[in-house]
């Protein structure tokens, strides 16, 4: 069974955040919420390093071992989604979630928060696939079509890899093979810390 | 409307009625239309996946998906 996993390459991310634009052009992502976005270390100095991040659909989810509603579930495809009608946007899955991928929307003035949104991988939600109502609450279901998350196919440079995680990991290590070894693979060692579940 | 030693004239066309009745029946149709609304914005109730249904796999390795690994690896 294939694993999906995100793996960015940071020797060959430019930060042009296409990925973030694509995404929240795809989702109709609402105002204030990022479900990708790309950070930058070492800013200005010599070693400097852009990230693509979002969700990683991690092995064994903080975000769901938290949730106290219990919103959380994991496909078969290892793509960790939520529901936003059990949602009561606590804000704990922000606060374990090791790359801040939970986002909320802001519903007044003193700070109340609404369901919480993330990135689903490009494969919706508990509604019925490629339905109005999925489209709504989730975005797109890209998986169900057939197709991978819009940001990693639409990477100009091909730094942001999707799919079945063997696959995209051959393809690193030919990169790798190719150019000598760089910054790794950022993110497996906390997301994917369970090889053998993975 | 005319008023006749200090009493309504009621046969003197009416028109104070109608405006009344006017008034009311717009309230009435506000209010239904306000009792309407939600149901209308609702839409068609949706079936909500269940079950082995919702965790199913939904990748496939289609064509489209080959032409993104094999683009990937130049």
């Amino acid at each position: 069974m294939a694993r999906m996993k995100f793996l960015c390459d940071s020797e060959r991310c430019i930060e042009c955040n296409a990925c973030v634009t694509a995404c929240k052009n795809e989702h109709e992502v609402p105002w204030g919420i990022n479900r990708r976005r790309v950070v930058t270390i070492n800013d200005g100095t010599p070693g400097e390093r852009s990230i693509s991040m979002a969700c990683m659909h991690c092995t064994d989810a903080p975000c769901a071992a938290v949730c106290p509603v219990d919103c959380f579930y994991t496909t078969a495809d290892g793509v960790v989604l939520h529901s936003k009608d059990l949602c009561i946007g606590c804000g704990y899955c922000f606060y374990a979630c090791p790359f801040g991928a939970p986002q909320y929307p802001q519903l007044g003035n003193f700070g109340s928060r609404g369901k919480m949104d993330k990135c689903t991988f490009c494969s919706g939600g508990p509604e019925d696939d490629v339905t109005p109502a999925e489209y709504e609450k989730y975005g797109a279901n890209r998986l169900a079509e057939g197709k991978l998350p819009l940001c990693a196919e639409m990477c100009s440079t091909k730094a942001l890899l999707a799919g079945d995680g063997d696959i995209i990991a051959s393809i690193y290590k030919e990169r790798v093979v190719t150019r000598g070894y760089g910054t790794g693979a950022w993110g497996w060692s906390v997301a994917y810390k369970d090889a053998s579940a993975a | 409307m005319s008023v006749k030693n200090g009493q309504a004239d009621d046969t003197a066309g009416g028109s104070g009625l109608e405006r009344r009745d006017f008034l009311r029946a717009l309230g009435s149709t506000a209010a239904g239309a306000a009792v309407a609304a939600p149901l209308l914005a609702a839409g068609p109730a949706q079936a909500k996946e269940t079950g082995a249904e919702r965790t199913k796999a939904r990748y496939r390795e289609t064509e489209h998906v080959k032409a993104y690994y094999r683009t990937n690896r130049y």
